[in-house]
């Protein structure tokens, strides 16, 4: 294979920069039309609902079952690790503070970019490759409108009631796990719990990273069925891109958002 | 204003690139009002990106694309979209949505575009797919259709709003001869039944040269002929001439460009 040249190497790093700002500014653009603007039809409620069924509801089982397997193994965890300095009474609000500031939002968040985010995009791609976009469009049906608007307020609503229900059953299973299975006394694993968890602090700031993810991810999910290359090739790659994009720009927005929201500076 | 009456669509002095790859140079197509226009073309030649100019799906480096009064680059977003209401479309594939089933997929313009009671949308809708013969298939979903049967629902959703151009995407593709006369013969009746301009793009000669009142043959980027069918068939330009009579070689080769043959074997080039 031939060795490129130093200034073959600058082009080509020259090119992919610009193939990136190319996509950050079409996505830019994609948001603002799909948001913004006159062009919208009537039957907009129904459409939202629908959307918040299959992306809303559908995601249900897997939050839960997910939501309720980590809340036992923080459970577990933390027992054992506060059972060395005799703190195990303080396990429920370890419980409450983990699942309602971080893991709620994050692991909702991943679980979404899985599940939801990755059939945005192969839906989005699918009806792309069979022309359904292009027919509406010469129907005099914006797709952004009609196709991407109702997905993306489905995801921005959806995300953070699953992140809540996440976190509470997660409370749920821990409990069942402290106070049925190891023993914790009931009234110190609740009422630590309740002594400690602020509700602007970290109710409320869990609920602000949840929407601050439920809009990226979403955003990604659609954007990439939408400018995906309309081939089967294609659509498997932008759903790969759905996941990792999402999976990693949640990971890093939480730690901008933890330090802006928890860091003492 | 610059629309002649006479003519449905313009092309004036159209461009249209694909990165640093020019796809059509400089083009000038009038379609004919109230007639069915032909455009054909080997296979590849961006008869379907013509399509895409017309309705503004694709955007011309350069030119003007006149349709109904306006050059439609130059609209806004939703004035575009209000514009290709008067325009409908049979793409390749029928483009039918897969969660509709064939009755509500005809009645998508009419639900979006009018306030028409559900009485009344109902009788529309099955007026439309009486005329392509599928009046009995209405609670029928899109899955459980034939390529060609998808097609005619297709063309049933695009005459749903009345429009005063139709387009065909390769109409005649994957057909087999029972559905290619159907369509032929449906293209031809709708044309004329509804006063309508047809435009179908394809490389179907035989079925496009029997219906088409004009034909335009497109290659290399540019206009290589328009005519009559009777007038292509006797042109003396030799790429119109190997088109019409579908010769396998001729201007346009055979053979793909290719080093010496018995260099090649020899591995010797």
């Amino acid at each position: 294979m031939r060795r490129k040249s130093l200034l073959e190497r600058i082009r080509l790093f020259g090119r992919s920069a610009i193939d990136v700002v190319a996509v950050l500014g079409r996505s830019g653009l994609f948001l603002m039309h799909a948001l913004t603007g006159r062009g919208g039809i009537g039957g907009g409620f129904q459409l939202l609902v629908k959307q918040l069924y299959s992306v809303g509801v559908m995601s249900l089982a897997i939050i839960v079952v997910s939501g309720v397997f980590i809340g036992m193994v923080l459970s577990l965890q933390g027992f054992s690790i506060l059972a060395k300095y005799g703190s195990e009474q303080a396990v429920g609000q370890m419980i409450a503070l983990t699942l309602l500031r971080e893991l709620g939002p994050v692991v909702t968040a991943l679980l979404f970019a899985g599940r939801a985010g990755s059939a945005l995009t192969a839906e989005i791609g699918n009806m792309k490759s069979t022309e359904q976009l292009s027919s509406l469009e010469m129907i005099g049906v914006d797709p952004l409108k009609y196709i991407v608007a109702p997905r993306l307020w489905a995801g921005f609503i959806s995300l953070p009631l699953l992140a809540i229900i996440f976190s509470v059953v997660g409370i749920w299973g821990g409990s069942w796990v402290a106070v049925d299975w190891l023993g914790v006394y009931e009234g110190s694993f609740w009422s630590n719990m309740q002594n400690s968890v602020s509700f602007t602090d970290d109710v409320l700031n869990g609920v602000i990273k949840s929407l601050v993810f439920a809009f990226v991810v979403t955003w990604i999910a659609v954007f990439q069925g939408y400018d995906c290359e309309p081939t089967s090739e294609g659509i498997s790659r932008a759903t790969t891109k759905t996941v990792v994009y999402a999976s990693l720009a949640v990971l890093g927005l939480d730690f901008i958002l933890t330090a802006l929201m928890f860091g003492d500076f | 204003m610059s629309v002649d009456n006479a003519y449905a669509v313009e092309l004036k002095g159209v461009t249209f690139k694909r990165g640093s790859r020019s796809i059509f140079n400089n083009v000038d197509i009038r379609i004919p009002r109230g007639k069915v226009t032909g455009i054909m073309g080997p296979s590849g030649c961006g008869k379907t990106t013509l399509l895409r100019l017309m309705g503004a799906q694709l955007r011309p480096a350069s030119g003007e694309v006149w349709v109904g009064g306006q050059n439609l680059p130059t609209l806004s977003r939703s004035d575009l979209f209000d514009a290709r209401k008067q325009m409908g479309v049979l793409f390749q594939s029928g483009a039918l949505f897969t969660d509709l089933d064939v009755f509500e997929n005809v009645a998508f313009p009419l639900r979006v575009h009018t306030q028409l009671s559900d009485e009344m949308i109902r009788d529309i809708v099955l007026m439309k797919l009486q005329a392509v013969g599928l009046r009995g298939a209405i609670e029928l979903m899109p899955d459980e259709l034939s390529g060609g049967m998808k097609r005619r629902v297709a063309l049933a959703r695009a005459i749903a709003l009345d429009p005063q151009i139709l387009m065909y995407d390769e109409p005649f593709v994957g057909q087999d001869p029972i559905a290619m006369g159907v369509l032929v013969r449906l293209i031809r009746l709708l044309n004329d039944a509804l006063g309508i301009t047809s435009i179908v793009v394809s490389h179907d000669l035989a079925e496009t040269a029997s219906i088409a009142d004009y034909i335009y043959v497109v290659g290399d980027g540019q206009v290589l002929g328009q005519g009559t069918p009777d007038e292509l068939m006797g042109s003396d330009n030799p790429r119109i001439r190997q088109f019409m009579k579908g010769d396998p070689d001729g201007p346009v080769p055979f053979h793909f460009p290719a080093p010496n043959y018995r260099a090649d074997l020899l591995g010797t080039r």
